[in-house]
This record gives structure tokens, C-alpha cells and sequence, in this order.
């Protein structure tokens, strides 16, 4: 049989979506709006909804990437790419082998991860006068 | 190997930061809010560690080994399989070096030292048939080797839907006579970790849960996880929006099934199966059945193979009929309503034998 016996469909752009994305746009504005006034973090957890890849690939689109991306690397690759729209995040957690492990629109000054945490503070402090004790 | 489980981490060379994101990661799968990650993370990485191993002891019985080859694929060097190493697996045949008398010497060792307080985990039916001559292993039948090494264990943890639920042994007309692990058991605690294979970190997650809060998970009515098994396939299926709005694949290869539409209609089983694959997925989170193109079958429920055809929609009888309709004119909201309607139905069809279509539910 000639390949080109099999026909070849192109799937519109349109396909595929569901109509669920457009409506999270006025959510992330309002977890935007709570961080403005009360300084509160949220977070949109989107394996948990009913998106299609498509619908998140909209969504990738109309917020575009801003200005930071911070890589993280631990247990694989994670990327925290601020979007278009400064204090709102697109996390994405990958394991050792590349694949998505999680994904989340986190709405914060800062992503919680990015911070180091008051006891590996402590701990990189001792690390610095183990090596100020060495220089004498 | 004392102190917050945090530092225990540390030593083995995991960062705060890659525990949090694994925490991350679980409250998703476990259909938790986002918050919850924070709060488990703090938790857990305070919480004190067990000071000896605790022992792990898994039998293996009627079974095709499918499990243990799923749980090996927890992503081996992540953190799931360091995890593990907090574990003493003391007896398991696929995986131990030792063979004939000594690996069973090393059951014995390992029941003996820790009695009471080892950790049981069955993969594979019980026959029952023929006074249990259906399967043995070193001369003694399953049924003579559950019942002794049950008797000292803390909590019994039946991998996968044999040992849960009888599975595909138990499938009419059922040679073997298989039941389950709790049909055996009756004076454990019992935790089902159904799925023909369940997914490898709900294995490994509660192991986790087991030997972080040293208590068992809630569990739902059929013994399982509420963490993992709390929501269905449909809820949190991303093809769920096509069966809101109407829009279904008629057969394997029409527009619809190229649009992605919802499978509803070639046999998904999703709308009454409760399991993780939605979010978790398969393969290292590749994909998963549906996302294949695929229904789902139901493999995590009672009696899967029995419950009238793979390709065939969600059956029911006439008389749950009205019920069934009534939640469906509730609407899209209505979803898990229907998810109970059909489940219903799903067993009465079992003995009804009758089909339907999705113009018979929405009339």
C-alpha cells in the first residue's frame, strides 16, 4: 500500500479545547487581587482540573513569560518562570527523566521553593566558618 | 537512624527543596489543595524517624508478578525508591537473592524477630479450592502461609486488585475458588491497594504514610486509600469537559476520537472507578489510558473482569432507569451524583445482563 493511501487529517486549532482555560484567567486575577491587599500566596494545581493539553497550551500563551526563570535542581528539573504578569508564576516540576511530575499557576511575590529556609541558613552559616577557620 | 526524618534526608544527600516539591507533587496526586504540599512538607520533615527499619515482609500468591514489576518502576533513584530504603524488605521472592531454604529461613527470621509489628504485604489471590492445592510455595498451600505469617503482623497491605479484591483468578467461573486477603483475615487491619497494576508511587505513598505517621491512612468502604482512591477516573479526567458539554467518540478512529473527545460512549469505565491515574498517570507520568485513546476498564474496582464488557457503555437494567435519568437532567453539576447512579447500575447490570446506551440515560 502507497503511504500517502492514509489519509492525513490536520486537526483545527481549536481542537481539543474545552472551554475551561478562559474562565482561569478571572481566578489567577483574583488570587492577584488577594495577594495585593492581604500579601496572601495561592496556588491553582492544574493536573487537578479538567484541562486539556490544549487549554493549557492557551493558557501558556496568554500569559507569556516575564522577565525572571528560576531553575531548580532537585530530583530533576523544575523551572518557576514568572509570566507576563508580575507575581504570577508558571511552576513546573519535572522528575529525573524530563517528565512533568506536577504543574502549578502560583500567585506570590516570590514562589515559597525560591526562599532558603531559616535552617539551611544556619547550616550554610557553619559551612562559612568552617572555611573562615581554614584560612588561618 | 534517629532524628526528624528531614536530617535523615539530608545525610542522604536530599535537599529541603527537593522535599518540597515531592510534597508538592503528592498533594496533587492526592486530589489535595496546593496549600496542602506546604503543610505536609513541614509535617513530615519534623516528624521523628522510626529508629530501627521497620520490616517489610511481601508474599507473593496467585498472582502474575505485575505488581512487583510496577512497583520496581517508582522511578528507581528518585526519592520514592529512598524511601524504600527506610524499609527492612525482609522476604520477597522476585526480588531477594536467596532461594529455596534459605529464603525461607529469612521469612521465619524475619517473623520471629519482629513479631507484631512487621509490615505484611500480598500480592495474589487465595485459592480456596481443593483445600488451597491450587498454589503453593515450599510445600505449604497459600492459604496455610497467609494465615501464619498474618497472625504476627502489625497491618496487612493487599497489593493490587487479587489480593484486595480476588481479581482476575476470582473471574467467572473462578477454577481456583480465589477470595481475597480480607475474605482470610478477619483480625488485622487491611488496607487495599487495588489496580491490575496499581500505579507505583500510590504503592510507595502509602508505605510512606505507614512509616512517617506509623498509623494507616483513611480508608474508603472497600478498604482503600482515601487519599488516592477518594475521587473517580471522570473527576479528574481532562476529557471530562466533552462529556459535560455532549460531546463523545463514537468509534476508535471518527472525528471525535481525534478531537480527543470523551470515551464515554466506547466503554470508559472512568465515571465509576476510583483510582489516580488521571493525575498521576503511567510510566513516570508519560500518559495514561485515556490519554492514549483509551476507556478506562475499571481494574482498581471489585470484580472488573466481570462487570459486562470492556466496550460496551455503562449498563443498567430497566428499573434503575428512573433514578438514573433523574440525576441526569441535575446536569453537568450532577457528575458525581450520576458517578453513584452508575455505579449502582453497574452491579445490577452485572446480574441483568443488559445493556444501554447513552440515549437511554439521558431520557
Amino acid at each position: 500500500m502507497p503511504l500517502d493511501a492514509i489519509p492525513i487529517v490536520t486537526a483545527t486549532a481549536a481542537a481539543g479545547q474545552s472551554g475551561n482555560a478562559p474562565v482561569l484567567l478571572r481566578e489567577i486575577a483574583e488570587m492577584v487581587r488577594r495577594l495585593l491587599k492581604d500579601g496572601e500566596m495561592s496556588a491553582i494545581d492544574l493536573q487537578a482540573l479538567p484541562l486539556t493539553p490544549a487549554d493549557i497550551d492557551w493558557l501558556h500563551e496568554r500569559l507569556g513569560e516575564g522577565e525572571i526563570a528560576v531553575t531548580l535542581d532537585a530530583d530533576g528539573e523544575s523551572t518557576l518562570i514568572e509570566t507576563n504578569c508580575p507575581g504570577v508564576w508558571w511552576v513546573t516540576h519535572r522528575n529525573p527523566n524530563g517528565a512533568v511530575v506536577s504543574e502549578f499557576i502560583e500567585v506570590a511575590y516570590v514562589p515559597e521553593i525560591v526562599k532558603a529556609h531559616r535552617d539551611d541558613v544556619v547550616i550554610g552559616l557553619e559551612h562559612l566558618e568552617l572555611l573562615i577557620s581554614d584560612l588561618s | 537512624m534517629q532524628g526528624p526524618v528531614i536530617e535523615i534526608l539530608a545525610r542522604q544527600g536530599i535537599t529541603r527543596r527537593t522535599f518540597v516539591k515531592y510534597c508538592a507533587t503528592l498533594a496533587s496526586m492526592m486530589a489535595l489543595p496546593p496549600s496542602a504540599g506546604r503543610a505536609m512538607a513541614e509535617a513530615m520533615a519534623s516528624a521523628p524517624a522510626a529508629s530501627k527499619r521497620p520490616s517489610v515482609i511481601w508474599l507473593p500468591f496467585q498472582e502474575c508478578t505485575g505488581c512487583t514489576e510496577s512497583i520496581t518502576r517508582s522511578h528507581s533513584p528518585t526519592l520514592e525508591g529512598l524511601i524504600f530504603d527506610v524499609v527492612s524488605l525482609d522476604y520477597q521472592e522476585t526480588l531477594m537473592a536467596a532461594a529455596g531454604h534459605q529464603a525461607e529461613e529469612a521469612l521465619h527470621a524475619a517473623m520471629k524477630a519482629n513479631e507484631g509489628k512487621y509490615l505484611l504485604i500480598v500480592d495474589g489471590s487465595i485459592p480456596l479450592g481443593l483445600d488451597g492445592a491450587y498454589s503453593c510455595i515450599a510445600g505449604k498451600s497459600n492459604l496455610d502461609t497467609l494465615k501464619e505469617v498474618a497472625k504476627g503482623a502489625a497491618a496487612i497491605v493487599a497489593m493490587g486488585s487479587c489480593a484486595a479484591f480476588g481479581g482476575i483468578p476470582k473471574a467467572k467461573p473462578n477454577p481456583t475458588g480465589a477470595v481475597s486477603v480480607a475474605d482470610v483475615i478477619k483480625d488485622k487491619p487491611i488496607i487495599n491497594i487495588p489496580g491490575c497494576p496499581p500505579i507505583p508511587v500510590v504503592i510507595t505513598g502509602v508505605l510512606a504514610h505507614y512509616l512517617t505517621f506509623g498509623s494507616l491512612p483513611e480508608l474508603d468502604k472497600h478498604r482503600r486509600p482515601k487519599a488516592f482512591y477518594g475521587e473517580t477516573i471522570h473527576d479528574r479526567c481532562y476529557r471530562r469537559p466533552f462529556y459535560d458539554q455532549g460531546k463523545f467518540a463514537k468509534t476508535f478512529d471518527d472525528e471525535g476520537a481525534r478531537n480527543g473527545w470523551c470515551l464515554f460512549e466506547l466503554g470508559c469505565k472512568g465515571p465509576v472507578t476510583y483510582n489516580a491515574c488521571a493525575t498521576t498517570k503511567w510510566n513516570g507520568g508519560t500518559s495514561w489510558p485515556v490519554e492514549s485513546g483509551h476507556g478506562c476498564l475499571g481494574c482498581s474496582e471489585p470484580d472488573f473482569w466481570d462487570a459486562g464488557g470492556f466496550y460496551k457503555a455503562l449498563s443498567m437494567p430497566a428499573n434503575p432507569l428512573k433514578m438514573a435519568a433523574a440525576a441526569a437532567a441535575a446536569g453537568a453539576v450532577a457528575g458525581v451524583a450520576v458517578s453513584f447512579a452508575n455505579r449502582g447500575k453497574k452491579g445490577a447490570a452485572k446480574a441483568a445482563h443488559e445493556t444501554t446506551t447513552l440515549a437511554d440515560l439521558e431520557k
